[in-house]
């Protein structure tokens, strides 16, 4: 293991910009976790392909609208776009994925949706190899919307919006945490004032009460994971607006941090969820920025055994989890 | 049901954690493979037919996947073009997935193609550590075979695998040291970042030339990442040194060395991208006044031009161009031993070793033709000389043009 460095001002900034970034994206795959564990006790494994469709729905988007070097339309309108075919494609795979995998298990022992769960996730992943190849493709964040993309002139996403010690803050990562931010407090507003999220809760409370009670529990739970996978989309592609790179197995890795930051932060609790994928985005950074990047999953995974073994309902979860 | 929550999530983080050390410590693979006596299959005499078939060993799936399918696409591409110039003979490819990293897989596709006795000759596997550890497999089943992208020097140079193991491209001490020459008297420059990527390939070519370059008096920092895993390279770009020269990154996945260039660019640091031989994709890797080691090769050249409009769909793919040429010794080597109707993998595998392809055939811009006798850093299954590296500078248009 290599030595720490000195400590360095503007490396510490710039690591907390990249791991507060990088959170985010954990944050919106950690809140699909979290609502549909919160409604059938089920850890959705699928949940990190559906945000790797949603990446390249958005990719679809972009290659459609000219492609990230010749642009047909505007880069605001253009981005938009891409956020609601994603946001709505993961939506319906979602729904799709409940009615076809999971419900007809629903009474079936708690191993077999988790298997299918399983299944769900690699039929995804060889799909995408199937269909879209094995390369990577490619949105090109840094020359997207470039003037002069021939002469490598970056584009606006990466240009500085404000500058801390040294360290530019990239319009990009500003667009991702306050977008972040804009998701998790509007689902927060619908779970708490909507019917539908009232509805959510009860089911959540008690499945069996909350049908007797004239909700439609099978409505409930595919609006939850329509919900959940809208997020996942969302976060897809910021991850192509992020890091360019989109590719069949990018849900993997992702979606198994997304699941500790769920359960770092309390799985069910959707403040658990921001609070887990910051902190999982900031263990990250930090360690492969102190320590080397190799080290830097160690002490992810090793924050997650940490919370489990001294507070196994995680670290805001203790309430939520009944009350989601 | 809290339990049941914890043991699930103690098991992801347990094998998360085992998966990541594991993946991390493929370095340490050398020693994973051993030689085995020939066996009577090696004698074994088999009818050609019309139709002859080899053994094509890749990572068509898994996280190597988007390498293993252009080795995979240019060796088919090989054959299909034989294919539609031969009335009389026609060949037929019998593909095994290794799923590199995962080196189970390349010992059981190693023993499935052995234990086929239609297949003649093998291209492939993809990466040393693989060949490492088929070549007790391909030894026990007397199959030769020819790797277009295995490049650590001990494959050849420790007798091992001698008359068995081939490869059409040259090796790690032929490649790093030219690199660390190039960084040194060329661009000049004395403080260097090299950055492996933790697996065989990358690792033994990252000690070359950091060994080469510290011997030239370079100040060289050694730093290390999950090329495959990691999708955020902002961190490392945090810390390398504001007035780093060069940072040498001997990856494989050109898309991501990308981003690592335009995330370093994007930091404000000015440190040149030099990259190995698995980064020659102009497709993929286009940061301007960044350089790639690559043997020579005519990026014009017909064959190319047409893989690009056919099985390429639009992309040159040019880290599997070397699969091709090992299709080709493959095909040829078979071919002649078939001519009077009948071969064993024996025949097959001497005529490798004798095989010759002319300059203007090759592709690879010299002659192919393998070494007999060891001498270093060349041992028996590599190509001779004038097989060598090349030194490739991005333009601003992102074309690649040969400097050195």
């Amino acid at each position: 293991m290599e030595l720490p460095l000195a400590f360095d001002a503007q490396l510490f900034i710039q690591l907390t910009v990249n791991g507060v970034t990088l959170g985010s994206l954990y944050a919106l795959i950690a809140l699909g976790y979290s609502l549909v564990y919160g409604i059938l006790k089920l850890l959705n494994f699928a949940h990190g392909d559906v945000y790797m469709v949603g990446a390249f729905i958005g990719y679809g988007v972009l290659t459609a609208l000219g492609g990230p070097l010749s642009l047909d339309i505007a880069l605001v309108p253009l981005i938009v776009l891409m956020f609601l075919a994603a946001m709505l494609g993961s939506g319906a795979l979602g729904v799709l994925i409940e009615r076809f995998a999971y419900r007809p298990l629903r009474d079936a022992p708690r191993l077999a949706p988790l298997i299918s769960a399983l299944g769900v996730s690699f039929f995804l992943q060889n799909s995408a190899l199937l269909l879209l190849g094995a390369g990577f493709r490619s949105y090109d964040s840094f020359l997207l919307g470039s003037k002069q993309p021939e002469l490598f002139v970056p584009g606006p996403l990466v240009d500085p919006v404000f500058v801390i010690h040294g360290v530019n803050v990239q319009t990009i990562q500003v667009v991702v945490v306050s977008v972040t931010v804009g998701l998790m407090v509007a689902l927060t507003l619908f779970v708490a004032r909507t019917q539908l999220g009232k509805a959510m809760r009860a089911t959540a409370f008690d499945r069996e009460a909350a049908a007797m009670m004239g909700i439609d529990v099978d409505r409930v739970i595919a609006s939850t994971f329509f919900i959940g996978s809208v997020l996942a989309g969302a976060a897809g592609v910021m991850f192509g607006l992020l890091f360019s790179q989109v590719f069949h197995l990018m849900g993997f890795l992702a979606g198994l941090k997304g699941f500790t930051a769920a359960v770092v932060g309390g799985i069910g609790s959707i403040p658990g969820a921001m609070l887990g994928g910051l902190l999982v985005g900031l263990a990250e950074s930090y360690a492969a920025g102190y320590v080397g990047g190799r080290w830097s999953d160690l002490f992810v995974f090793g924050i997650l055994i940490l919370v489990l073994l001294v507070r196994p309902s995680g670290l805001l979860g203790a309430r939520a989890i009944n009350k989601v | 049901m809290k339990r049941t929550l914890v043991f699930a999530a103690l098991a992801v983080a347990v094998g998360a954690a085992v998966a990541a050390t594991a993946l991390g410590g493929n370095a340490g693979s050398d020693r994973i493979g051993s030689s085995a006596a020939p066996t009577g299959t090696d004698g074994a005499l088999l009818r050609c037919g019309k139709t002859r078939t080899i053994g094509v060993a890749a990572p068509i799936t898994g996280d190597a996947a988007s390498i293993g399918q252009q080795q995979l696409r240019w060796a088919k591409y090989y054959v299909a073009r034989y294919n539609a110039t031969h009335k009389r003979t026609k060949f037929r490819v019998v593909s095994g997935d290794t799923q590199l990293p995962d080196t189970a897989q390349a010992i059981q596709v190693a023993e499935r193609f052995a234990s086929n006795s239609k297949i003649l000759g093998v291209v492939g596997p993809a990466g040393s550590q693989e060949v490492q550890v088929s070549s007790a497999p391909f030894r026990s089943g007397g199959l030769g075979y020819v790797s277009g992208s295995a490049t650590r020097t001990s494959l050849t140079n420790d007798g091992t695998r001698k008359g068995y193991f081939f490869r059409t491209v040259p090796n790690d001490d032929q490649q790093g040291p030219k690199v660390a020459n190039h960084i040194r008297t060329v661009l000049r420059a004395t403080r260097v970042v090299v950055i492996d990527a933790q697996n065989s390939y990358s690792t033994g070519l990252s000690d070359t030339v950091e060994a080469a370059l510290k011997n030239q008096g370079a100040t060289v920092r050694r730093e290390s990442v999950n090329e495959k895993d990691t999708t955020d390279f902002s961190s490392l770009v945090a810390r390398i040194p504001g007035d780093t020269q060069v940072v040498y990154v001997p990856w494989q996945l050109a898309p991501k060395a990308q981003l690592f260039g335009q995330q370093l660019r994007a930091a404000g640091k000015t440190a040149r991208l030099f990259g190995s031989d698995g980064l020659f994709d102009p497709d993929s890797f286009k940061i301007p006044g960044s350089l790639v080691s690559f043997f020579p090769i005519d990026l014009k050249s017909k064959v190319i031009t047409a893989y690009r409009r056919g099985p390429g769909k639009g992309a040159t793919e040019l880290f599997g161009l070397p699969s091709y040429v090992a299709a080709d010794v493959v095909v040829r080597a078979v071919d002649k031993a078939c001519r009077n109707g009948t071969a064993t993998r024996g025949e097959v595998r001497r005529n490798i070793t004798a095989t010759v392809i002319p300059k203007a055939q090759s592709l690879l811009g010299f002659t192919v033709k393998f070494v007999q006798k060891a001498n270093a850093p060349l041992g028996p299954g590599d190509m001779q000389r004038p097989a060598d590296f090349g030194i490739y500078q991005i333009s601003n248009t992102g074309a690649y043009v040969r400097v050195a």
